[in-house]
């Protein structure tokens, strides 16, 4: 386990997200990848405060807010789920054609 | 030297958080995918943990597993789903190249930078210091994320009513 092993479980990860968000139709979906490289960005911050400045707590604050800011960006997105589900009755992004482009 | 039981376990958290975040990313059923989500971010939690991170695994637990996935799991139960339809659009080949490049970029500008990093050993309780950091360095942070997050919740019931209130 070296610090080059965990950068890289993260650049995985989030490869995998990015992946999900450009090809999933459903908005769940592409919510669900945005987490997934919040948690990457998350394993950046554990593993570099871990192996270069294990004294110190900065990365794991920085980690936290991530968190928070997840936590309000997925209830405001739920919620907007919802309203969308209400308003076209179809969750699949290539169905919602408001616009009328 | 680092004991090779924590290498192994971090090895083993590691293929268990990348098989369940491919399950994540293409499972046909929304539901499966959001369960393989919840296991991958426990197991981002494990892995905190094994990175001396305490506090902040508790965090992942209360927040992500207890918070965002039961709110993702009452959206997919409100929400009718129908079955087998395509959970891909058509661009799927064009987005597994485009995650291909950034997963090799990312990992081959990590090794060149990173690889010679000595492993530390070392690993002390963090909650208090981060108290400690979060009411004093971060304060205004600490002060904007409140916001944040009172703007989040009015966000949310308002767009979550069933109409919405006339505009003047």
């Amino acid at each position: 386990m070296t610090l080059y092993h965990v950068l890289a479980l993260s650049g995985i990860l989030f490869s995998i997200g990015v992946y999900g968000a450009l090809t999933r139709r459903n908005i769940l979906g592409i919510l669900m990848s945005i987490e997934l490289m919040f948690n990457a960005a998350n394993i950046n911050f554990i593993g570099f405060n871990h192996f270069l400045h294990p004294g110190n707590v900065w990365g794991h604050g920085f980690a936290i807010f991530i968190v928070t800011v997840a936590v309000a960006e997925a209830v405001v997105g739920m919620s907007l789920v919802l309203t969308i589900y209400r308003n076209t009755k179809s969750i699949y992004l290539d169905e919602i054609n408001i616009f009328h482009g | 030297m680092m004991p090779p039981f924590a290498s192994i376990l971090f090895y083993l958290f590691a293929a268990v958080i990348i098989f369940l975040a491919i399950v994540s990313v293409s499972a046909r059923n929304i539901f499966h995918s959001a369960i393989a989500l919840t296991g991958a971010l426990s197991v981002v939690a494990c892995l905190f943990a094994l990175l001396g991170a305490d506090f902040l695994a508790a965090t992942q637990l209360l927040l992500y597993v207890g918070g965002i996935m039961i709110i993702m799991l009452f959206v997919i139960m409100l929400s009718q789903q129908r079955h087998n339809a395509p959970q891909t659009n058509q661009q799927w080949v064009w987005a597994a190249a485009l995650s291909l490049t950034v997963a090799g970029v990312l990992i081959y500008t990590f090794r060149d930078s990173f690889k010679d990093v000595p492993p530390t050993l070392a690993m002390q309780p963090t909650t208090a210091r981060i108290g400690q950091l979060l009411l004093g360095d971060m304060l205004v942070p600490f002060e904007a994320i409140s916001l944040v997050l009172l703007a989040a919740l009015v966000g949310a019931v308002v767009f979550a009513q069933d109409t919405l209130p006339p505009s003047k």
